[in-house]
This record gives structure tokens, C-alpha cells and sequence, in this order.
């Protein structure tokens, strides 16, 4: 969901919304690993869709792209619903998977050329478009090498190029950049910029919040199933974290149980973030909170070693509504 | 470090179920089947029986008859027409049989007939014609003079007329071509492994080809190189090695036809169970081992004992070779002589291919 524009004359401006995901949601068994998604996803637009490990991202762009069958909920893309015209919606889209999905064994073009074909292209037109996609992904020159011995770099290039050799109106990338060097990531990146330029709509996950921040003009973040927040990033920042004080107390940290209490009682919890990974750190967003909280530490008989301020941005968002840190979710990838 | 790895490579096998069948299960199997198979060779507690007939109170005929009974190697149980005896052999109720003429004079030409299928491979004929031949001329010569042979084997009329001099490679050829034709649903079986693990399985279920289309298409192929396989395979036969087509080479395309559609069905039932590829290529090719082993690929299924040859009726590998056996020895055979084993093929790939749409799962 795009924030909402407040007048008729801004509605007009913004481009058409190009899929629409609409109370979607997956049940595998007993687990809910979706409970029911809304979010709108316009034309030219770069999504990017941000979550822990397991927060149901994969699960959500499966549906979307008609390779999961949602347990609840439809799938619009251009107003036509996908369950309904699986193969007429299905033309329309893209999809990159998280894993290499190419055949190793194979060179470039027989490589696009074969995911090319599977959406009808044949022909002319067929050449046409795998030499378009090998020249976005910047692998014309190594096009007749098998692609094992290509670099992981250039494979998931290769991986990109797949998904977008039909020219679809909305490509689903399903973290794209895992293990590549900086080099292939801004190849990446140039050609998702390129490709939203022309009109093409773009969800993009990832565990990296750089990435996210650089790409995307709208960022939706998951968590347990559900999206938690949706909106560019200066709004979510505004909506969602502050920028304030951290609290590096002395480590180890006795008493954890303690301490967790001690500073329940001396400052509320939304004034409060703390980062399961760093116990040692603690992060609090209103400075006239820090002589009780300094207090209810000393109590603890814990000593604060470092006191800095630090800005909000996307990180500080995500751990306050998540409870999580990215990077283990990254190490986790 | 040395005792680490040792560790790890242990337990790594112990999880390995496909390495461990195939290690200590396998060879099991392959003992006890082979073993029940070559018993009765052997067994003289287990005599064969051997329908005879001769004129009543035809006394040398009766002295042959007691001596092969009391060779302990056969039964002779006495039926009262010539043609009951050869219409047991013709229906394959037993091996042979034998037809004593009251003018029995070997040297004259006039030999005790053995009612026995020609086209049979000589491990079926062989040890018959050679005992039977034995203990006859030392009933009729005690003495051990004769030096003539007594027997005439013939094949009865209504088993159609084999080849001449069929040599080893008209069973070989037949036989692995149908125990590798059937190992096309091991590869049938990991290419879908290979698709769903690599992610490109996503891609076609995201393309807009409908699930049935996919799964066709997924198939196709491997009929086409399980065609091209067998082709090869009996051309090479062919060509370098003697192998004959007593029959119409056209029945032999379309009896490969179905065994290469049986054995693609084989493997989009295993892709259904789906394992994982190692789980695969160790419980898989254990199976299609063992599946051909009891369907007469590595011993022709005449030889086996009554037992074998019933529990051989449940693998398609059995009709296949039953199939390719009377095309490839029997002369002047077509479509019409196959229609049982061409029937049970497709029935085994029409269920191996329902069980396999009913099990498989697009995701997972
Ligand atoms: N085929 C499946 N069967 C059962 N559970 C599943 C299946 N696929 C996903 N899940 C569960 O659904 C939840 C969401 O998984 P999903 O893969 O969508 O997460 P994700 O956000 O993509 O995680 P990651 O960042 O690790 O890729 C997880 O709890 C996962 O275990
Ligand atoms: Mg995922």
C-alpha cells in the first residue's frame, strides 16, 4: 500500500497501480506462514519487501507469481485475477527465485532462450529478446560459455536475466544479490533502476537494508507472517523510530532478568529498544528518560561504559517493530 | 582429525539410507534370489516331472522309463496320446517331454522324441537334453556302447517355429535392454529432484504453462531418449553381435514403445514419492535392480522355479522380456502374439502413471 494521496489531482498523478496482493494468505498445515496481505504495488515502482528469516517473504511472492496456491485471498495484476486467468496474469510476470535457478550445464542463450520459449516467445523475436536480456545483464561476451564455470556473480545475473527475457510488466525478485560482489550487486541494481524507468513494476526482497534503502521508493517490512508497516522510507521513519540515546553497559551484563525489569520500571517500552544480539546495548529513544534509566541500572549493580546518540533509519525501524535484528537475519540467509 | 572424519563419514552413512540398502540389503536380495533361482538345478529331492508316452506294454520303453525314474532327476508320468504330451509342453506346463515310438532304433534314425521348445535358451534346453540323453542310451546299451545319439528334439506344434542356432546374445540383448530401458525412471526421477532443488521448477510453475502442460512436457523427452536407447540396443545387437528378429521388427517398435511409456510412468511415480536424489540413486537403482533380477533380466525366467516365475509376473520387466523373447525367436510373430504382454505393459504404465499424478506435489 502506497501512502494515501489526499486530493484528486495528486490520485491522477500517480501511476496505475500494476498488481495488487489482497487479504493473501498461506496456511502449510497447522502453521500459517501468511495470515492475509494487502499491498499494491504501482508501475515504475521498486517495492522492496523486508523481513527476518522466515517472516513468509518467499511464501508471499510465491503466490503472487502463481507458484504456491494462497489459502486465502487473490492475486490482481492490471485488475485481472490470477486464479481466475492463471495463464493470461502469469504472461505478465517475472519471477527471479531466491536460488540459482538456471541450468548450469547449459550455455546463456540456450539457457534464456528455453525460459524465453516457455512464455511463447519463438523465433526472431525469441533472439531478439535473449540478446536484450544477455546485454542487461552484461554477459554477452561469455553468452556461449556453460554457465558452471561462470562466477557467482555472473550467474546470478544470469538468474535476473531469466526472469525478465519476456519483458514482464512486473518482476518479483526474490533476493537477487545474495553472495555477489559489489560490482555484479550495482549491476543489479543499475539494471532494476533501468527497468522500473521504463515502467515496470518491482517487488524486491532482501535481507540487506542498504540495498533497500538505495532501491526502493516503497518498502513494505514483514514480520511473522504479517506486514507490520508499508510506506517510503522518511515515512517510516518518521511513523516508527527516532533517533536517540544507546547504552553500552559493561559487559557480560549480570542479572539479565533483573535489568530487563529495572528498566521496564524506569522507562516505557516504546521509549526502549533492544537488540538480541548485542544484550550489552541498550537503545532509548527519549533523552529525558536517561537519568532514571542510568538509576535502575547502577541498581542492578551494572556499569554503563559508553553512552552515544545515534540517528534513526531503516535498521532502527525494523528492530523497533520486529523485536529483530537484520543481521541475523543475514547470517541466517 | 583422522578419528573425527571417520565420525562424521559414519554417521553421514548411517543416515544414508540408499548407501546402506545397497551395501548390506542388496547383496541379501541378490543371495536369496539367485539362490531359490538355482535350487532346483540341483535339488534331486525336487525330480522334474517329464510327461512320457509310449505303446502299453511296450517293454523296452518300459525299462527307459524306469531308469529315468530312478535317476531320481525326473518324474515320468505316462499320458495316453502323443499329442497330450506335446500340448503340455506347447501350453509351457512343463519343460519337456517325451514321445517313445515302438520302433525305437536309433541307429535307423528312429530316436525317442524330446518334446522340448527350441527357442528356449540353451540353460533351459541344455542340462534336459543332457541328462535324458544319458540315462536313455544306458538303458538301451548297458554295455555303454552305443555311441549314437537317441534323442531328437522337436518342438511341438502350436508353439510357433524358432530360429536355427539361436546363440546367448538373443536373451542378452532383450534382457539388458529391458533391465537399462527401465533405469530411464531413475533419471526421470532426479531430473524432477534436480529441477525442484535448483529453483527452476519455480520458474516454469511461475510461466504461464498450465501444470498438466508442465508436467507432459516434463515427460516427453524421456520417451524419446528411452526409444532412442532401446534403438541402439538391439541395433547393436544387430549389427556386431548376431541377434536375429525371428518376428515383425514393426511389433518390436511398438512393444519398445510401451516398455520405454512403462518405464517413464515408473519414474514420474518415483519423482511422486519424492526423495532426494542421493535417497534416488540408492533406493531407486537398488529397486530397479532387484525389479529386474525377478523379471528374468540377468537368469531367463524358464529357468527359474514355478515360485520365481509367479512372484516375476508382478514386475512389467517379466512381460517386456516375454514379449521381446517371441518376437526375437519365434518366426512369422506379430502385434497379435504380443497382445498379452503389450496389455500388461500398459496397464503397469497406466498405474504407475495414476499413482504417480494422484502422489505428485507441484509445491514443495
Ligand atoms: N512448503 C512449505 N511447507 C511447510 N512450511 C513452509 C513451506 N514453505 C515455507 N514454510 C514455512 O513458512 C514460513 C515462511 O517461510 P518463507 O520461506 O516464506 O520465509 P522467508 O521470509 O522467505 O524466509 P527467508 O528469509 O529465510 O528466505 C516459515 O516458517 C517456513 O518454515
Ligand atoms: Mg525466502
Amino acid at each position: 500500500m502506497s501512502a494515501q494521496p489526499q486530493d484528486g489531482a495528486a490520485r491522477a498523478a500517480e501511476p496505475a497501480i500494476a498488481m495488487s496482493l489482497r487479504s493473501l494468505g498461506k496456511d502449510f498445515g497447522a502453521r500459517t506462514a501468511v495470515h492475509a496481505i494487502d499491498l499494491d504495488i504501482r508501475k515504475g515502482q521498486i517495492l522492496g519487501l523486508l523481513g527476518p528469516n522466515g517472516a513468509g517473504k518467499t511464501t508471499t511472492i510465491s503466490m503472487a507469481c502463481g507458484v504456491v496456491t494462497p489459502s486465502r485471498g487473490a492475486v490482481l495484476v492490471d485488475g485481472v485475477d490470477l486464479a481466475a486467468h492463471p495463464r493470461r496474469v502469469k504472461a505478465q510476470l517475472g519471477l527471479v527465485p531466491q536460488e540459482l535457478a538456471i541450468y548450469q550445464e547449459l550455455d546463456a542463450v540456450q539457457n534464456l532462450s528455453y525460459f524465453g520459449a516457455l512464455h511463447g516467445l519463438r523465433g526472431a523475436a525469441l533472439r531478439q529478446r535473449v540478446d536484450w536480456a544477455l546485454h542487461l545483464a552484461g554477459l554477452t561476451d561469455r553468452a556461449r560459455e556453460v554457465t558452471a564455470t561462470y562466477s557467482g556473480g555472473m550467474k546470478r545475473r544470469l538468474n535476473l536475466a531469466a526472469g525478465l527475457v519476456h519483458r514482464p510488466r512486473v518482476l518479483i525478485l526474490d533476493e537477487p544479490t545474495v553472495g555477489v560482489d559489489p560490482q555484479s550487486r550495482n549491476h543489479v541494481f543499475e539494471t532494476v533502476r533501468e527497468l522500473a524507468r521504463e515502467g515496470m513494476a518491482i517487488v524486491y526482497t532482501s535481507h540487506y537494508m542498504e540495498e533497500v534503502e538505495q532501491l526502493c521508493d516503497q518498502i513494505a517490512i514483514m514480520d511473522g507472517g504479517k506486514i507490520v508497516a508499508v510506506g517510503a522510507l522518511p515515512e517510516l521513519v518518521a511513523a516508527h523510530a527516532r533517533g536517540g540515546l544507546e547504552l553500552e553497559l559493561e559487559a557480560p551484563a549480570p542479572g539479565g532478568e533483573a535489568l530487563t525489569r529495572a528498566l521496564a520500571a524506569a522507562a516505557a517500552h516504546a521509549e526502549l529498544a533492544r537488540d538480541p544480539a548485542r544484550p550489552q546495548v541498550v537503545r532509548c529513544e527519549a533523552p529525558a528518560r536517561l537519568a532514571p534509566l542510568l538509576a535502575a541500572i547502577e541498581d542492578c549493580g551494572v556499569r554503563v561504559a559508553r553512552i552515544t546518540s545515534y540517528q534513526s533509519n531503516l535498521e532502527t525501524v525494523f528492530l523497533r517493530l520486529t523485536g529483530k535484528a537484520l543481521r541475523d537475519a543475514q547470517e541466517g540467509a | 582429525m583422522i578419528g573425527a572424519t571417520i565420525r562424521k563419514d559414519l554417521q553421514l552413512l548411517l543416515r544414508d539410507r540408499g548407501a546402506l540398502l545397497s551395501l548390506f540389503a542388496l547383496p541379501i536380495v541378490f543371495i536369496v534370489v539367485f539362490g531359490s533361482i538355482f535350487r532346483f538345478g540341483g535339488d534331486r529331492s525336487q525330480p522334474r516331472p517329464l510327461p512320457v508316452w509310449h505303446q502299453p506294454g511296450d517293454a523296452r520303453a518300459l525299462t527307459i522309463v524306469a531308469a529315468i525314474e530312478a535317476s531320481g532327476a525326473f518324474a515320468p508320468q505316462r499320458h495316453d496320446s502323443p499329442e497330450a504330451v506335446r500340448s503340455l509342453v506347447a501350453k509351457e506346463k512343463t519343460a519337456a517331454g517325451l514321445i517313445i515310438p515302438a520302433d525305437l532304433d536309433p541307429p535307423a534314425g528312429r530316436k525317442v522324441e524330446l518334446v522340448i521348445d527350441l527357442g528356449a535358451p540353451m540353460q533351459v534346453r541344455g542340462p534336459i537334453e543332457g541328462a535324458l540323453g544319458a540315462v536313455i542310451s544306458q538303458a538301451l546299451a548297458p554295455a555303454g556302447t552305443a555311441a549314437q545319439p537317441v534323442l531328437e528334439p522337436r518342438t511341438p506344434p502350436g508353439l510357433a517355429k524358432p530360429l536355427a542356432n539361436i546363440t546367448g546374445f538373443q536373451v542378452t540383448v532383450p534382457g539388458n535392454g529391458v533391465l537399462f530401458g527401465f533405469f530411464i525412471a531413475l533419471t526421470v526421477a532426479m531430473s524432477f529432484t534436480e529441477e525442484r532443488r535448483s529453483g527452476t521448477w519455480r520458474r516454469l510453475l511461475a510461466s504461464p504453462v498450465s501444470r498438466g502442460a508442465a508436467l507432459v512436457a516434463k515427460l516427453l523427452p524421456f520417451v524419446v531418449i528411452g526409444l532412442g536407447q532401446l534403438g541402439f540396443l538391439f541395433g547393436i545387437g544387430a549389427l556386431f553381435f548376431g541377434m536375429r528378429v525371428a518376428g515383425s521388427v514393426s511389433a518390436l517398435v511398438v512393444l519398445s514403445l510401451a516398455v520405454v511409456l512403462c518405464s517413464t510412468a515408473l519414474g514420474l511415480a518415483m519423482a511422486a514419492l519424492g526423495g532426494t536424489e542421493k535417497q534416488l540413486g540408492g533406493v531407486g537403482s537398488v529397486t530397479l535392480l532387484v525389479m529386474g533380477l525377478v523379471g528374468g533380466c540377468m537368469v531367463p525366467r524358464l529357468v527359474m522355479p514355478e515360485v520365481m516365475r509367479t512372484i516375476g509376473m508382478a514386475v512389467p520387466h517379466s512381460w517386456a522380456l516375454d514379449g521381446y523373447y517371441t518376437l526375437l525367436v519365434r518366426t512369422g510373430t506379430g502385434l497379435t502374439d504380443i497382445l498379452p504382454q503389450l496389455g500388461a505393459l500398459l496397464t503397469f504404465a497406466a498405474g504407475f502413471a495414476a499413482f504417480g499424478v494422484w502422489k505428485f506435489r507441484f509445491e514443495r
